[in-house]
């Protein structure tokens, strides 16, 4: 750790702590307790915990939509786990709690988006392999909503 | 190269047409703060930095920016895409109307088109990653000011999670000039440029 100095900032760097949950840092937007420093406007949002599926909305929807939306909402709560993972090791790159947590996740990531491939659509180009079938007629790349539209179906 | 993924790292589900609140928050896509600007600002920046680690980090956080500006964008696309005139004429949409119907436009909340004049890429290390700093703040700033203005649960959960990363990412960049000038002479941080006087850079290591 570097001392303080004249004439030039100087940020202190964050040490490994506590850390939320998967569901809590998404709906926190970091993954440690050090770094939640909430503002007084918006803390009457408690963040829904859920916010693919939000409340209690499972009515009127299908059984696939609803699995579908529970695999999507893991996918998004292990993908921002490791953003900000990705971050902490840019600048903490011998962290060996960070980088065994790191490991651990993106396999359980990997895996999942995997599923979503082969049983919905794939979320990038990389996991077209996994869509991959005899019977294809229509190229998988174009399946599924845009993400701007707001509904994962 | 970059690899899209066809989600966003925050998801939005906007259920209200308000044109008016769309106006405001288009300054987090085009605006002087926003994440457009935001993510142009780290990926020009990173190619002359002298500390590996620092270019990388400056990469990785330019690419969140980038799905920032995605979710920006779908908030804005839902608040406005089923506007009738009549709402467009009564929130004052009607001139963004004219020019771009319901298209996305980087623009400020006060119009003023997106310029790469609202960002810095200055070639000194401790010059660019004080300026990310400051830009950190800036927009914390902004959403901070737009939770004020805007009530709504649906509008406020992506707003607050976007706020929360502005904090993380001004500790990031703090964290990168400390390994900056890790590599200095602490008794004098400006002796020279590390990013253009590399013959003493490397000497100093």
């Amino acid at each position: 750790m570097t001392e303080n100095n004249l004439a030039i900032a100087n940020i202190p760097i964050q040490q490994w702590g506590g850390l939320y949950n998967q569901e809590e840092a998404l709906n926190i937007g970091t993954i440690f307790h050090d770094l939640n420093k909430p503002f007084f406007a918006a803390e009457a949002v408690t963040g829904s915990k859920n916010p693919i599926a939000p409340e209690a909305g499972n009515q009127g929807k299908s059984n696939i939509q609803i699995e579908r939306e529970g695999l999507m909402t893991r996918i998004t709560q292990l993908g921002f786990y490791l953003d900000d993972l990705t971050l902490y090791l840019d600048t903490h790159e011998n962290d060996t709690q960070g980088i065994q947590l790191y490991h651990e996740i993106s396999k359980e990531y990997a895996e999942l988006r995997k599923q979503f491939a082969q049983n919905y659509y794939p979320l990038s180009r990389l996991c077209i392999p996994y869509c991959i079938n005899d019977n294809e007629t229509a190229f998988c790349w174009q399946e599924g909503p845009m993400p701007w539209e707001g509904a994962c179906i | 190269m970059w690899v899209y993924e066809k989600r966003l790292q925050y998801p939005v589900k906007i259920t209200k047409c308000c044109p008016k609140t769309a106006q405001l928050i288009i300054s987090q896509y085009g605006g002087p703060d926003g994440e457009l600007s935001a993510s142009m600002r780290y990926l020009s920046q990173r190619y002359t930095m002298p500390v590996k680690e620092v270019g990388g980090l400056l990469t990785d956080i330019g690419t969140e920016e980038l799905a920032h500006m995605e979710i920006i964008c779908a908030m804005v696309y839902q608040l406005t895409k089923n506007v009738t005139i009549e709402q467009a004429k009564e929130a004052g949409f009607d001139a963004y109307y004219i020019d771009h119907t319901t298209a996305l436009w980087p623009q400020a909340a006060s119009s003023v088109p997106f310029t790469s004049l609202e960002f810095q890429s200055k070639g000194d290390a401790i010059t660019d990653l004080t300026e990310n700093l400051a830009a950190e703040q800036k927009a914390r700033t902004v959403y901070d000011n737009l939770l004020r203005m805007i009530p709504d649960p649906e509008i406020q959960e992506p707003l607050k999670f976007l706020r929360a990363r502005e904090i993380v990412h001004f500790q990031r960049f703090g964290e990168a000039l400390e390994k900056t000038k890790e590599k200095l002479d602490s008794r004098n941080f400006y002796y020279f440029n590390p990013e253009f006087d590399k013959q003493m850079f490397q000497n100093k290591l």
